[in-house]
Protein backbone atom coordinates (compact mmCIF):
# COMPACT_ATOMS: atom_id res chain seq x y z
CA UNK A 1 0.00 0.00 0.00
CA UNK A 2 1.27 3.40 -0.89
CA UNK A 3 0.76 4.79 2.60
CA UNK A 4 3.54 2.55 3.88
CA UNK A 5 5.82 3.13 0.93
CA UNK A 6 8.78 5.39 1.58
CA UNK A 7 8.78 8.71 -0.18
CA UNK A 8 12.33 8.30 -1.39
CA UNK A 9 13.68 5.18 -3.04
CA UNK A 10 15.55 3.15 -0.45
CA UNK A 11 16.70 0.03 -2.23
CA UNK A 12 19.46 -0.49 -4.72
CA UNK A 13 18.64 -3.78 -6.41
CA UNK A 14 16.76 -4.47 -9.62
CA UNK A 15 13.60 -2.39 -9.53
CA UNK A 16 10.04 -2.95 -10.45
CA UNK A 17 6.79 -2.47 -8.57
CA UNK A 18 6.83 -6.01 -7.17
CA UNK A 19 10.26 -5.52 -5.69
CA UNK A 20 9.30 -2.19 -4.13
CA UNK A 21 6.10 -3.70 -2.75
CA UNK A 22 7.90 -6.62 -1.22
CA UNK A 23 10.49 -4.33 0.30
CA UNK A 24 7.73 -2.19 1.83
CA UNK A 25 6.06 -5.26 3.29
CA UNK A 26 9.30 -6.32 4.92
CA UNK A 27 9.77 -2.94 6.54
CA UNK A 28 6.17 -2.77 7.75
CA UNK A 29 6.38 -6.27 9.19
CA UNK A 30 9.55 -5.37 11.06
CA UNK A 31 7.95 -2.22 12.39
CA UNK A 32 4.79 -3.91 13.69
CA UNK A 33 6.32 -7.16 14.87
CA UNK A 34 6.32 -6.32 18.60
CA UNK A 35 2.67 -5.40 18.43
CA UNK A 36 1.73 -8.59 16.61
CA UNK A 37 3.68 -10.70 19.06
CA UNK A 38 2.13 -8.89 22.02
CA UNK A 39 -1.37 -9.53 20.73
CA UNK A 40 -0.55 -13.15 20.02
CA UNK A 41 0.76 -13.47 23.55
CA UNK A 42 -2.40 -12.00 25.03
CA UNK A 43 -4.56 -14.32 22.92
CA UNK A 44 -2.72 -17.42 24.07
CA UNK A 45 -2.35 -16.43 27.70
CA UNK A 46 -5.05 -18.41 29.52
CA UNK A 47 -4.60 -16.52 32.77
CA UNK A 48 -6.06 -13.38 31.22
CA UNK A 49 -9.83 -12.80 31.18
CA UNK A 50 -11.67 -14.14 28.16
CA UNK A 51 -12.90 -10.70 27.11
CA UNK A 52 -9.39 -9.31 27.00
CA UNK A 53 -8.28 -12.19 24.86
CA UNK A 54 -11.24 -11.75 22.53
CA UNK A 55 -10.41 -8.08 22.22
CA UNK A 56 -6.82 -8.96 21.33
CA UNK A 57 -8.09 -11.36 18.69
CA UNK A 58 -10.16 -8.60 17.18
CA UNK A 59 -7.27 -6.21 17.15
CA UNK A 60 -5.00 -8.76 15.57
CA UNK A 61 -7.41 -9.46 12.73
CA UNK A 62 -7.89 -5.76 12.19
CA UNK A 63 -4.21 -5.14 11.61
CA UNK A 64 -3.12 -4.32 8.11
CA UNK A 65 -2.23 -7.24 5.89
CA UNK A 66 1.23 -5.73 5.25
CA UNK A 67 2.10 -6.46 8.89
CA UNK A 68 1.82 -10.22 8.31
CA UNK A 69 4.99 -12.23 7.78
CA UNK A 70 3.23 -14.42 5.21
CA UNK A 71 3.09 -11.48 2.82
CA UNK A 72 6.86 -11.52 2.45
CA UNK A 73 8.18 -13.38 -0.54
CA UNK A 74 11.71 -13.97 -1.74
CA UNK A 75 12.45 -12.00 -4.88
CA UNK A 76 15.32 -12.19 -7.30
CA UNK A 77 17.88 -9.48 -6.65
CA UNK A 78 18.78 -9.14 -10.31
CA UNK A 79 15.51 -9.78 -12.08
CA UNK A 80 12.74 -9.21 -9.55
CA UNK A 81 11.21 -12.57 -10.26
CA UNK A 82 9.06 -14.07 -7.52
CA UNK A 83 9.33 -17.75 -8.31
CA UNK A 84 12.15 -20.23 -8.46
CA UNK A 85 14.44 -18.28 -6.14
CA UNK A 86 17.43 -19.94 -4.52
CA UNK A 87 17.53 -18.85 -0.90
CA UNK A 88 21.28 -19.32 -0.76
CA UNK A 89 21.84 -16.63 -3.36
CA UNK A 90 18.54 -14.71 -3.50
CA UNK A 91 18.61 -15.18 -7.25
CA UNK A 92 16.21 -16.76 -9.69
CA UNK A 93 17.36 -19.87 -11.48
CA UNK A 94 18.23 -18.03 -14.68
CA UNK A 95 20.20 -15.27 -12.99
CA UNK A 96 21.87 -17.81 -10.75
CA UNK A 97 23.07 -19.69 -13.82
CA UNK A 98 24.34 -16.52 -15.48
CA UNK A 99 26.22 -15.41 -12.38
CA UNK A 100 27.62 -18.86 -11.72
CA UNK A 101 28.94 -19.18 -15.26
CA UNK A 102 30.52 -15.76 -15.01
CA UNK A 103 32.17 -16.82 -11.77
CA UNK A 104 30.57 -14.15 -9.61
CA UNK A 105 29.40 -16.60 -6.95
CA UNK A 106 32.34 -17.68 -4.77
CA UNK A 107 33.01 -21.38 -4.90
CA UNK A 108 30.21 -22.23 -7.33
CA UNK A 109 31.37 -24.07 -10.39
CA UNK A 110 29.99 -26.45 -12.94
CA UNK A 111 29.60 -29.88 -11.46
CA UNK A 112 30.23 -33.22 -13.07
CA UNK A 113 30.34 -36.46 -11.22
CA UNK B 1 54.29 -7.99 -2.42
CA UNK B 2 53.18 -11.56 -2.10
CA UNK B 3 55.09 -14.22 -0.31
CA UNK B 4 55.81 -16.20 -3.44
CA UNK B 5 57.28 -13.26 -5.30
CA UNK B 6 59.65 -12.54 -2.45
CA UNK B 7 60.71 -16.11 -2.10
CA UNK B 8 60.98 -17.00 -5.77
CA UNK B 9 64.70 -16.26 -6.12
CA UNK B 10 65.40 -17.75 -2.74
CA UNK B 11 63.60 -20.90 -3.64
CA UNK B 12 65.69 -21.25 -6.73
CA UNK B 13 68.92 -20.95 -4.85
CA UNK B 14 67.74 -23.49 -2.37
CA UNK B 15 66.33 -26.06 -4.71
CA UNK B 16 69.04 -26.03 -7.30
CA UNK B 17 71.76 -27.75 -5.30
CA UNK B 18 69.30 -30.06 -3.65
CA UNK B 19 67.20 -32.58 -5.51
CA UNK B 20 64.34 -30.84 -7.26
CA UNK B 21 61.14 -31.39 -5.44
CA UNK B 22 57.70 -31.05 -7.00
CA UNK B 23 55.90 -28.11 -5.51
CA UNK B 24 52.91 -30.17 -4.52
CA UNK B 25 55.07 -32.26 -2.24
CA UNK B 26 55.36 -29.33 0.11
CA UNK B 27 51.65 -28.94 0.32
CA UNK B 28 51.10 -32.63 0.73
CA UNK B 29 53.64 -32.84 3.47
CA UNK B 30 51.99 -30.00 5.32
CA UNK B 31 48.79 -31.95 5.65
CA UNK B 32 50.40 -35.08 6.96
CA UNK B 33 49.59 -36.13 10.47
CA UNK B 34 51.69 -35.57 13.51
CA UNK B 35 53.22 -39.01 13.63
CA UNK B 36 55.15 -38.64 10.42
CA UNK B 37 56.24 -35.10 11.16
CA UNK B 38 57.44 -35.45 14.68
CA UNK B 39 61.06 -36.35 13.86
CA UNK B 40 62.78 -33.79 11.68
CA UNK B 41 66.15 -35.44 12.22
CA UNK B 42 65.30 -38.67 10.43
CA UNK B 43 67.75 -38.10 7.63
CA UNK B 44 71.20 -38.67 8.92
CA UNK B 45 73.63 -36.15 7.54
CA UNK B 46 76.37 -38.77 7.58
CA UNK B 47 74.68 -40.92 4.98
CA UNK B 48 74.18 -37.95 2.70
CA UNK B 49 77.81 -37.12 2.97
CA UNK B 50 79.01 -40.59 2.15
CA UNK B 51 77.38 -41.06 -1.23
CA UNK B 52 77.92 -37.45 -2.34
CA UNK B 53 74.87 -37.46 -4.56
CA UNK B 54 72.38 -34.67 -4.83
CA UNK B 55 69.45 -36.71 -3.63
CA UNK B 56 68.48 -35.39 -0.26
CA UNK B 57 65.27 -36.80 1.11
CA UNK B 58 62.87 -33.94 1.47
CA UNK B 59 62.09 -33.56 5.15
CA UNK B 60 65.53 -32.06 5.40
CA UNK B 61 67.18 -32.08 8.74
CA UNK B 62 67.64 -28.84 10.56
CA UNK B 63 71.07 -29.82 11.71
CA UNK B 64 73.85 -27.42 10.83
CA UNK B 65 75.82 -30.25 9.22
CA UNK B 66 73.46 -30.48 6.32
CA UNK B 67 73.36 -26.73 6.00
CA UNK B 68 77.09 -26.66 5.51
CA UNK B 69 76.85 -29.55 3.15
CA UNK B 70 74.37 -27.76 0.88
CA UNK B 71 76.48 -24.67 0.72
CA UNK B 72 79.49 -26.86 -0.04
CA UNK B 73 77.73 -28.26 -3.04
CA UNK B 74 76.89 -24.78 -4.17
CA UNK B 75 80.48 -23.76 -4.15
CA UNK B 76 81.80 -26.92 -5.73
CA UNK B 77 79.43 -27.16 -8.65
CA UNK B 78 79.23 -23.45 -9.33
CA UNK B 79 76.16 -23.78 -11.44
CA UNK B 80 75.54 -20.05 -11.19
CA UNK B 81 78.62 -18.31 -9.96
CA UNK B 82 76.84 -14.96 -9.74
CA UNK B 83 74.54 -16.31 -7.05
CA UNK B 84 76.13 -16.03 -3.64
CA UNK B 85 76.33 -19.26 -1.68
CA UNK B 86 75.04 -17.80 1.51
CA UNK B 87 73.14 -19.87 3.97
CA UNK B 88 69.55 -18.76 4.23
CA UNK B 89 68.47 -17.41 7.59
CA UNK B 90 66.93 -20.11 9.71
CA UNK B 91 63.62 -18.36 9.80
CA UNK B 92 63.47 -18.22 6.03
CA UNK B 93 64.66 -21.76 5.51
CA UNK B 94 62.08 -23.06 7.93
CA UNK B 95 59.43 -21.91 5.47
CA UNK B 96 60.56 -24.68 3.14
CA UNK B 97 60.23 -27.29 5.80
CA UNK B 98 57.25 -28.70 7.54
CA UNK B 99 56.01 -26.59 10.42
CA UNK B 100 57.64 -27.44 13.71
CA UNK B 101 55.50 -28.76 16.51
CA UNK B 102 55.57 -28.74 20.26
CA UNK B 103 55.16 -31.92 22.23
CA UNK B 104 52.02 -32.27 24.29
CA UNK B 105 52.66 -33.65 27.75
CA UNK B 106 49.14 -34.45 28.83
CA UNK B 107 47.09 -34.34 25.64
CA UNK B 108 44.19 -32.38 27.10
CA UNK B 109 42.39 -30.64 24.25
CA UNK B 110 41.95 -26.92 24.84
CA UNK B 111 40.98 -25.53 21.46
CA UNK B 112 39.49 -26.87 18.25
CA UNK B 113 39.90 -24.55 15.30
CA UNK B 114 37.95 -25.32 12.18
CA UNK B 115 38.96 -23.64 8.94
CA UNK B 116 36.67 -23.60 5.95
CA UNK B 117 37.22 -22.51 2.40
CA UNK B 118 36.19 -23.20 -1.16
CA UNK B 119 39.77 -23.33 -2.38
CA UNK B 120 42.32 -25.88 -1.27
CA UNK B 121 45.60 -23.93 -1.76
CA UNK B 122 44.43 -21.04 0.38
CA UNK B 123 43.25 -23.40 3.04
CA UNK B 124 46.49 -25.40 3.09
CA UNK B 125 48.52 -22.23 3.21
CA UNK B 126 46.60 -20.83 6.11
CA UNK B 127 46.72 -24.12 8.01
CA UNK B 128 50.47 -24.04 7.62
CA UNK B 129 50.52 -20.48 8.90
CA UNK B 130 48.36 -21.40 11.89
CA UNK B 131 50.62 -24.31 12.79
CA UNK B 132 53.72 -22.14 12.65
CA UNK B 133 52.05 -19.48 14.77
CA UNK B 134 51.12 -22.15 17.29
CA UNK B 135 54.71 -23.37 17.44
CA UNK B 136 56.08 -19.94 18.21
CA UNK B 137 53.41 -19.42 20.85
CA UNK B 138 54.53 -22.64 22.51
CA UNK B 139 51.25 -24.40 21.79
CA UNK B 140 51.20 -28.10 20.88
CA UNK B 141 49.09 -28.20 17.72
CA UNK B 142 47.70 -31.28 16.01
CA UNK B 143 46.43 -31.47 12.50
CA UNK B 144 45.37 -30.27 10.08
CA UNK B 145 42.78 -33.02 10.05
CA UNK B 146 40.79 -32.99 6.80
CA UNK B 147 37.11 -33.10 7.75
CA UNK B 148 34.43 -34.28 5.32
CA UNK B 149 33.73 -31.91 2.45
CA UNK B 150 30.39 -30.14 2.34
CA UNK B 151 28.95 -30.49 -1.14
CA UNK B 152 26.05 -28.36 -2.19
CA UNK B 153 24.56 -28.98 -5.61
CA UNK B 154 22.03 -27.10 -7.68
CA UNK B 155 20.41 -28.16 -10.92
CA UNK B 156 18.85 -25.53 -13.15
CA UNK B 157 17.20 -25.74 -16.57
CA UNK B 158 19.45 -24.25 -19.19
CA UNK B 159 16.72 -22.24 -20.85
CA UNK B 160 12.96 -21.81 -20.80
CA UNK B 161 10.51 -23.76 -18.74
CA UNK B 162 9.50 -26.16 -21.50
CA UNK B 163 13.06 -27.30 -22.19
CA UNK B 164 13.34 -29.20 -18.96
CA UNK B 165 15.37 -31.92 -20.66
CA UNK B 166 18.56 -29.91 -20.86
CA UNK B 167 19.73 -28.89 -17.43
CA UNK B 168 22.97 -27.80 -15.88
CA UNK B 169 24.54 -28.79 -12.58
CA UNK B 170 26.44 -26.48 -10.30
CA UNK B 171 28.17 -27.30 -7.10
CA UNK B 172 29.98 -25.62 -4.26
CA UNK B 173 32.39 -27.69 -2.23
CA UNK B 174 33.44 -26.42 1.16
CA UNK B 175 36.71 -27.87 2.36
CA UNK B 176 37.31 -28.07 6.08
CA UNK B 177 40.37 -28.56 8.22
CA UNK B 178 40.62 -29.03 11.93
CA UNK B 179 43.55 -27.91 14.05
CA UNK B 180 43.54 -28.97 17.65
CA UNK B 181 45.54 -27.38 20.41
CA UNK B 182 46.32 -29.58 23.39
CA UNK B 183 47.67 -28.49 26.76
CA UNK B 184 47.50 -24.86 25.73
CA UNK B 185 47.45 -22.11 28.28
CA UNK B 186 44.08 -20.36 27.84
CA UNK B 187 45.75 -17.01 27.49
CA UNK B 188 48.14 -18.08 24.76
CA UNK B 189 45.29 -19.85 22.99
CA UNK B 190 43.45 -16.54 22.99
CA UNK B 191 46.53 -14.80 21.65
CA UNK B 192 46.86 -17.42 18.94
CA UNK B 193 43.24 -17.01 17.88
CA UNK B 194 43.53 -13.23 17.91
CA UNK B 195 46.70 -13.44 15.82
CA UNK B 196 44.98 -15.65 13.26
CA UNK B 197 42.03 -13.29 13.19
CA UNK B 198 44.30 -10.32 12.69
CA UNK B 199 46.08 -11.99 9.78
CA UNK B 200 42.92 -13.56 8.41
CA UNK B 201 43.40 -14.79 4.86
CA UNK B 202 40.90 -14.08 2.13
CA UNK B 203 38.23 -16.67 1.49
CA UNK B 204 38.77 -18.56 4.72
CA UNK B 205 36.29 -18.88 7.53
CA UNK B 206 37.35 -19.77 11.03
CA UNK B 207 35.46 -21.19 13.95
CA UNK B 208 36.94 -22.15 17.29
CA UNK B 209 35.74 -24.16 20.25
CA UNK B 210 37.71 -23.34 23.37
CA UNK B 211 37.76 -25.33 26.59
CA UNK B 212 39.10 -24.10 29.87
CA UNK B 213 39.64 -25.73 33.22
CA UNK B 214 39.22 -23.65 36.32
CA UNK B 215 38.48 -23.82 40.02
CA UNK B 216 35.11 -24.40 41.63
CA UNK B 217 32.79 -21.41 41.75
CA UNK B 218 33.30 -20.42 38.15
CA UNK B 219 29.75 -19.14 37.87
CA UNK B 220 30.22 -16.36 40.39
CA UNK B 221 33.49 -15.34 38.84
CA UNK B 222 31.96 -15.18 35.37
CA UNK B 223 29.02 -13.17 36.65
CA UNK B 224 31.44 -10.62 38.02
CA UNK B 225 33.25 -10.52 34.69
CA UNK B 226 29.96 -10.35 32.81
CA UNK B 227 29.21 -6.88 34.09
CA UNK B 228 32.57 -5.61 32.95
CA UNK B 229 32.38 -7.38 29.60
CA UNK B 230 28.93 -6.05 28.79
CA UNK B 231 30.16 -3.12 26.72
CA UNK B 232 32.58 -5.24 24.71
CA UNK B 233 29.89 -7.81 24.00
CA UNK B 234 27.40 -5.15 23.00
CA UNK B 235 29.87 -3.76 20.49
CA UNK B 236 30.36 -7.19 18.96
CA UNK B 237 26.69 -8.02 18.91
CA UNK B 238 25.91 -4.84 17.04
CA UNK B 239 27.88 -6.21 14.13
CA UNK B 240 25.81 -9.37 14.12
CA UNK B 241 22.60 -7.57 13.28
CA UNK B 242 21.03 -8.03 16.68
CA UNK B 243 21.17 -4.41 17.69
CA UNK B 244 17.42 -4.11 18.09
CA UNK B 245 15.68 -5.68 21.04
CA UNK B 246 12.16 -6.74 20.45
CA UNK B 247 9.84 -4.79 22.70
CA UNK B 248 7.16 -7.46 23.00
CA UNK B 249 7.00 -7.41 26.79
CA UNK B 250 6.63 -3.64 26.99
CA UNK B 251 4.08 -3.81 24.20
CA UNK B 252 1.94 -6.35 26.10
CA UNK B 253 1.90 -4.11 29.13
CA UNK B 254 1.10 -1.09 27.02
CA UNK B 255 -1.78 -2.89 25.32
CA UNK B 256 -3.29 -4.18 28.56
CA UNK B 257 -3.22 -0.68 30.00
CA UNK B 258 -4.68 0.87 26.90
CA UNK B 259 -8.17 2.37 26.72
CA UNK B 260 -9.74 -0.44 24.70
CA UNK B 261 -8.59 -3.21 27.00
CA UNK B 262 -9.46 -1.34 30.20
CA UNK B 263 -13.02 -0.80 29.13
CA UNK B 264 -13.24 -4.52 28.42
CA UNK B 265 -11.77 -5.49 31.78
Amino acid sequence: MSMFRSKKLDIGSFLNIHVIRDHTKRKVYAQFEPERQALRHIIRNTTLPARTRAEAQLQLTQMHCYTRPTQIRGRCLMGGKGRGIFRDFKLSRYNFRMQALEGNLPGVRKASW
Amino acid sequence: MSRSSILQPLRQTLTRPVARQPRSAFIASASRSKASIAKPNQTTPASVRSDETLTVPFPMSLSPLLENHTSDICERHEVHPEEPAIRLPRSVQSLYLQPLRREANYGVPTCDLQLRSYSVPNLEFFCDFALRAAYYLNLPAFGPVPLPKIKERWTVPKSHFIFKKSQENFERITRRRLIQIRDGHPESVQIWLAFLQKHAYYGIGMKANVWEYSKLGVGKEMEGQGQAMQDVIEDKMKLLGRDKTEGTVQKVQELLESERFRIQG
